[in-house]
C-alpha cells in the first residue's frame, strides 16, 4: 500500500509549519499498513487464526531541547497530531537540564525493502494451515503430552520524512515460527524441546523461509528424539564446569548481557524506571575488557536476512555495520542521533563519532528509542562443535532457553535451558534435564575459551524484545557461533 | 451511558450479522493515553496517543477466525468489512477437536465507577511541574529518571447471541521516579498508582526519598553471601511473585496440562501457608476493577486460596471448552488479585524489632521460572533494598538474587502487614489495559534462598 500524494503533501506542509513555529527538528512516520498474521496450532487445534491491521501517523518534535510526540490512527487528524506533538514538546521543554540535540545531517532519499520471494500475505490461508498442520502431524506421538506449531507474518510499509528534507520509504517483512513438544518426566515435571525458524544470514525472508526444510521443518524429528531421552534423564547437579552454548541458547545470552547493556539510552540512564540501567558507563568505552580476546561482537554485521536488517532506522539514519566489542575490548554502543550527542557532551570528548542507526520504533504510535539491530558474535577459529567438545574436560552443552532473569544493570544473570548434554573428557556422555547456569557478565565473558568457526554460526530471530515506556516490542537478530565458557556455576545449590 | 456513533454502527452490523446467522463478537477499544518520561533530570519524552481498535471474532462450527482493525470507526461499511475478513478466516480455518464457546453478553453493563475526568484530561504541564518539585526538593545533585503514564480506556462489547451490551470507561495512572546517585550508583524509587488524580501526592514522594537517603548516603553497600535469610518482601515484590504463582498455578490451562506447580494437587489441598489468602476481587477499589470479561461474563468475587488451601482455578474460554469446564469470567480483561492483609504492625521496622537480621526487598526485577513444575522462580532485588537488624536499617544491600519456590516463600510467612497497597501491574506494550493488585505492604518469610549477589547495586 503506497502513501497518497495528498497525505504526503499534508505531512510536508505540517513539518514546515511546525519548524516555522520554533521546532528545532521534526520527523514524521506514516504507516500505510502494518499487517500481522498469527497462526497457532496447539495439540492440532487452531487456537489463533488472527490478523491485525494498523495504519497511522507518528510525529516527533524537538523543541527547546525536549521531545514531544503524538500519534493518531485517524488520517483526518494529521494537522492536529502535529499541533499536539509541538505542544507536548513545548511542555517538556519546561523541564530540561540537558538539552537534547540531533546534530545536523544532510538530506537524503532512501528506500529499503526486505528481500522477498513470496509475500506471506499473498499465500492463501489454507496453504499456510496445510503446511503447519503437516508439521504438527510429524510431532504427534502418543507419549507426547503437548505440541505446538506457531507462525507469525509481518509486513510494514513506512514513509519517513524529517525537517532536514530526508525522505525514506521502507517495506519490511518478517516471518517467525516455532515448534515445540512437551512430555512428563519420571518426576511428573513437564519437559520440552523446541525449534525456532532461524536463518543463515543469507537469502530472502518471505514465506519461502518457512518452507525451507533445513531452517525449520526438518528439525521436527530431532526435537522429538531429544525429548524422548530428556524425560528419562537425570537432573544436572550443582557445580562449576564449562558451558558450551549452541546458537539456540547463545543468542539469548548475547541479547541480554551484551545487547541490552550496550544500548546507549540505558547507559545514559533513560530506562532506569523500567528496563533498567547498565553496568557500562561512558568511561568504559576503549577501556573495559568486556571479554576474552576471543570475543568480537558486531552490530548489524551486514546480514541480509534478519529482522534486525532494516536499511534505515526510524530517524532516517542508514543502518551501520560496526564493532561493539573488538577482541574483548568494548569500543562502541547501539545508538541514535540524540543519544550520541548527549553522551559526547557528558563525556567531554567524542566517544561516539556517529549514530549507530539504531533508533527504532515498534509502531507508528511509539517514538523511536535505542534498540538492537543484529548483535552478533563473530565466528572464531576453534572449529566445529565436535572440535570444541573434544577439547572440553568437564562441561555441558546447552540449548534453548526456558527461563532468563538478569540483574537490573545487566551485571549478573541466571538462565534455565531445555536440555544439557554432559561432556566428560572430550566426549558427550548423556543428556541431563533442568539445566541452569548463572554468572556475572564481565567475569563470564572473560572466561570465553572457544568460539566456533563459520560452520557453527546461525542467525537467531527475536520477535519479542521488550523495552521502553510506553513499552515497545521489537524484532531483531543475533548471528551466533558455538561458544564455550569455563568455570561457570551450573545447576542449583541444594 | 449514551451510545456514541461508533457503538451504534457496531450494533447495527451486529444485528445484521445475527440475522444472517453469523456467530460473532465485536469489541471496540478506545484509549487516550499520555506518558511523560524523564531522564537525567529532564523530560525526555512527552507523548500522547489516541487510538481505536475494533476486534471481531467469528465462530463457524468448530472453526474460528479473528481480525483486529486499528482506526476510527467511520461507517457501518468499515465494520462490515472487518467482519467479512474474520468470517473468511473462520471459513478456511481447520476444525478444533472441541466446540469453541460463543461470546454471550449475559447482562447489560455500563460501568464508570473508576473514571476521573480530571485525570483523563490532565495537562502534561502538571506532570512536568511535579517532577520539577521532586528534583528541586530532593536535590539536583542526584540523577532522576522515571515515567508517568495516565489516560482513559473505553471498552464496548456486543455479540450476535443477543442485544445486550457491556461498556467500561475508566482512568488509571502509574507514576514512577528513580533517583540514582551519579557516583555511588545506588537507585531509589518512589511510585504511586490509582485511578484518580489525587492518588498522586508529590509531598509523599519527596518525603519518601528523604526518609531513604540517609541510609544510602551514610552506609556502604552490603554483599549477601548465598544462603537462607529472613526476608521481608514489599508489596511490589509480593505482587510479582503472586502474579507468577497465579499464571503458573491458578489458571486452568497450566493446571489441566500438568505444566504448573499446582498440577499435583486438587481443589481442597493445601498449597501454601495457613495464613495465605488470595482472591480475585473485582470490587476491590485498590485494584482496577473490571465488571465483565471478554466472553461477556459478569465478574464477581472468586477465591483462589483460602487459609493456604486451593479453592478455585481461573479458566479462559479455550481451556474451558477444551476440558469441559465452566467459564469463570477470566477470558481477557484484567483480574483484581488481592492478598488478604494480616495483623502485623503496618510499620515494618516496628514489626521486625526483635527478629534479628531481616533483608528487606521492596521490589524484584526480571522474575522468571526455571522450573514451573516445581514452582521455582528467580529474580533479583532492586530499589530501596536494605539490611535491617533488630528493627533498624543498617545498610543498603547490593543486587541480590532470590531463587526459591512459591511453596517455600509463601509457606513460611511469619508476618503479614495489616496495611494493603495498590500495585500497578499494567504494561503498555499493546493497548491500554490497566491491571492492579492489592497486596499487603510487606510480608516476612523466614527462610528465603539468596543464591547470588553482585558487588554493586
Amino acid at each position: 500500500m503506497s502513501l497518497s500524494a495528498e497525505i504526503k503533501l499534508q505531512i510536508l506542509q505540517n513539518i514546515e509549519r511546525v519548524t516555522k513555529n520554533g521546532a528545532d527538528y521534526t520527523d514524521a512516520r506514516f504507516y500505510t499498513n502494518d499487517d500481522s498474521e498469527t497462526l497457532f496450532l496447539y495439540d492440532g487445534n487452531l487456537e489463533a487464526n488472527d490478523t491485525n491491521f494498523e495504519s497511522g501517523l507518528g510525529v516527533r518534535v524537538l523543541f527547546g531541547g525536549a521531545w514531544g510526540f503524538a500519534a493518531t490512527s485517524d488520517a483526518k487528524t494529521i494537522d492536529a497530531c502535529f499541533d499536539l506533538a509541538l505542544q507536548n514538546a513545548r511542555t517538556a521543554a519546561k523541564l530540561v537540564r540537558v538539552p537534547l540535540q540531533m546534530g545536523k545531517k544532510p538530506a537524503h532519499q532512501g528506500h529499503f525493502a526486505s528481500p522477498l520471494k513470496q509475500d506471506p500475505f499473498t499465500i492463501p490461508l489454507k496453504q499456510k494451515l496445510d503446511f503447519l498442520n503437516g508439521i504438527d502431524a510429524q510431532l504427534k506421538e502418543d507419549w507426547i503430552a503437548k505440541r505446538y506449531v506457531y507462525a507469525e507474518f509481518q509486513k510494514k510499509n513506512i514513509y519517513f520524512f524529517n525537517s532536514e528534507g530526508t525522505e525514506v520509504e521502507r517495506n519490511l517483512a518478517n516471518v517467525f515460527a516455532k515448534m515445540m513438544v512437551m512430555a512428563l518426566d519420571s518426576d511428573g515435571q513437564m519437559q520440552r524441546r523446541s525449534q525456532e525458524l532461524f536463518t543463515t544470514g543469507k537469502g530472502t525472508r518471505g514465506y519461502e523461509m518457512l518452507t525451507s526444510p533445513e531452517l525449520f521443518s526438518a528439525h521436527a524429528g530431532r526435537i522429538k528424539e531429544e525429548l524422548a531421552q530428556l524425560i528419562k534423564a537425570d537432573a544436572l547437579e550443582y557445580g562449576r564446569r564449562s558451558v558450551i552454548l549452541l546458537p539456540g541458547q547463545g543468542f539469548l545470552q548475547v541479547h541480554e548481557t551484551i545487547g541490552h547493556p550496550l544500548e546507549l539510552d540505558r547507559i545514559l540512564g533513560y530506562e532506569l524506571s523500567y528496563a533498567g540501567g547498565s553496568f557500562v558507563d561512558l568511561d568504559s568505552f576503549g577501556k573495559l575488557q568486556y571479554g576474552s580476546e576471543k570475543l568480537s561482537v558486531s552490530a548489524f554485521g551486514g546480514i541480509e536476512n534478519s529482522p534486525g536488517s532494516y536499511g534505515y532506522d526510524d530517524e532516517g539514519s542508514p543502518e551501520r555495520d560496526y564493532l561493539l566489542i573488538d577482541k574483548g575490548l568494548l569500543v562502541n554502543a547501539l545508538s541514535s542521533r540524540a543519544m550520541i550527542d548527549e553522551a559526547n557532551q557528558k563525556a567531554g570528548r567524542t566517544v561516539f563519532a556517529e549514530s549507530g542507526g539504531a533508533a527504532r520504533a515498534t509502531a507508528f504510535y511509539r517514538a523511536p528509542i535505542d534498540r538492537m539491530t543484529n548483535v552478533n558474535i563473530l565466528p572464531g577459529n576453534d572449529g566445529t562443535l565436535e572440535d570444541i567438545i573434544a577439547g572440553t574436560e568437564d562441561g555441558v552443552v546447552l540449548d534453548n532457553p526456558v527461563s532468563w532473569s538478569i540483574g537490573s544493570n545487566r551485571e549478573h544473570f541466571h538462565f534455565g535451558c531445555e536440555i544439557a548434554w554432559e561432556v566428560k573428557n572430550g566426549k558427550k556422555t548423556r543428556i541431563l534435564r533442568n539445566p541452569t547456569y548463572q554468572g556475572h557478565t564481565v567475569e563470564f565473558y572473560n572466561s570465553l575459551s572457544a568460539v566456533g568457526d563459520a560452520s557453527t554460526w546461525r542467525v537467531w530471530q527475536v520477535d519479542n524484545c521488550g523495552k521502553g515506556e510506553p513499552n515497545q516490542i521489537m524484532q531483531l537478530g543475533h548471528g551466533i557461533p558455538v561458544v564455550r565458557f569455563d568455570n561457570v556455576i551450573t545447576g542449583e545449590r541444594k | 451511558m449514551q451510545k456514541n456513533k461508533a457503538q451504534e454502527m457496531i450494533s447495527a452490523v451486529r444485528a445484521r450479522a445475527a440475522a444472517r446467522g453469523v456467530n460473532a463478537s465485536f469489541s471496540l477499544h478506545c484509549e487516550k493515553s499520555h506518558l511523560m518520561r524523564i531522564g537525567n533530570n529532564s523530560v525526555s519524552l512527552n507523548t500522547s496517543e489516541h487510538l481505536t481498535r475494533l476486534d471481531i471474532e467469528v465462530i463457524n462450527g468448530r472453526r474460528t477466525g479473528s481480525h483486529t482493525q486499528m482506526g476510527d470507526v467511520t461507517s457501518e461499511e468499515y465494520v462490515e468489512k472487518a467482519l467479512q475478513i474474520a468470517v473468511a478466516k473462520a471459513e478456511v480455518a481447520s476444525e478444533k477437536d472441541y466446540q469453541p464457546i460463543s461470546v454471550v453478553v449475559e447482562a447489560n453493563v455500563a460501568e464508570n465507577a473508576q473514571y476521573d475526568q480530571t485525570l483523563e484530561h490532565l495537562d502534561p504541564a502538571f506532570k512536568a511541574d511535579a517532577y520539577q518539585q521532586i528534583i528541586d526538593n530532593v536535590g539536583e545533585e542526584y540523577n532522576f529518571s522515571g515515567s508517568w503514564s495516565s489516560g482513559s480506556m473505553e471498552l464496548f462489547l456486543v455479540s450476535t447471541a443477543n442485544e445486550n451490551t457491556m461498556h467500561h470507561l475508566a482512568t488509571d495512572q502509574d507514576f514512577n521516579v528513580v533517583l540514582k546517585h551519579p557516583q555511588k550508583k545506588w537507585e531509589l524509587r518512589q511510585w504511586k498508582s490509582g485511578w484518580r488524580l489525587d492518588h498522586f501526592d508529590v509531598e509523599d514522594v519527596i518525603n519518601g526519598f528523604r526518609g531513604l537517603l540517609p541510609t544510602y548516603e551514610n552506609h556502604a553497600g552490603y554483599k549477601l553471601e548465598p544462603g537462607e535469610y529472613r526476608v521481608a518482601l514489599g508489596s511490589a515484590a509480593i505482587a510479582e511473585v503472586v502474579m507468577m504463582a497465579c499464571y503458573t498455578g491458578f489458571y486452568g490451562r497450566s493446571y489441566e496440562e500438568k505444566q504448573g506447580w499446582t498440577s499435583k494437587y486438587k481443589k481442597g489441598d493445601k498449597v501454601l501457608g495457613d495464613n495465605i489468602n488470595l482472591v480475585d476481587e473485582p470490587a476491590d477499589d485498590k485494584t482496577f476493577r473490571f465488571g465483565f470479561d471478554m466472553m461477556g461474563k459478569v465478574r464477581g468475587r472468586f477465591p483462589l486460596v483460602k487459609d493456604g488451601i486451593l479453592r478455585n482455578l481461573m479458566y479462559d474460554s479455550m481451556t474451558a471448552a477444551k476440558y469441559g469446564r465452566e467459564l469463570t469470567a477470566h477470558t481477557g480483561g484484567s483480574a483484581s488479585i488481592v492478598m488478604q492483609p494480616g495483623s502485623a504492625d503496618s510499620d515494618l521496622l516496628a514489626a521486625v524489632k526483635g527478629l534479628g537480621r531481616v533483608i528487606y526487598v521492596p521490589a524484584l526485577h526480571y522474575l522468571n521460572m526455571p522450573n514451573a513444575s516445581q514452582g521455582i522462580f528467580t529474580g533479583s532485588s532492586r530499589f530501596n533494598a536494605v539490611l535491617i537488624e533488630n528493627g533498624k536499617v543498617v545498610s543498603p544491600i547490593f543486587s541480590s538474587r532470590i531463587t526459591d519456590s512459591f511453596q517455600n516463600v509463601f509457606g513460611n510467612v511469619s508476618l503479614i502487614s495489616s496495611e494493603a497497597e495498590t500495585v500497578n501491574l499494567s504494561n503498555t506494550y499493546g493497548r491500554r489495559m490497566p491491571e492492579a493488585a492489592s497486596m499487603p505492604s510487606y510480608i516476612v518469610s523466614d527462610k528465603v534462598k539468596i543464591t547470588d549477589s553482585a558487588d554493586s547495586f
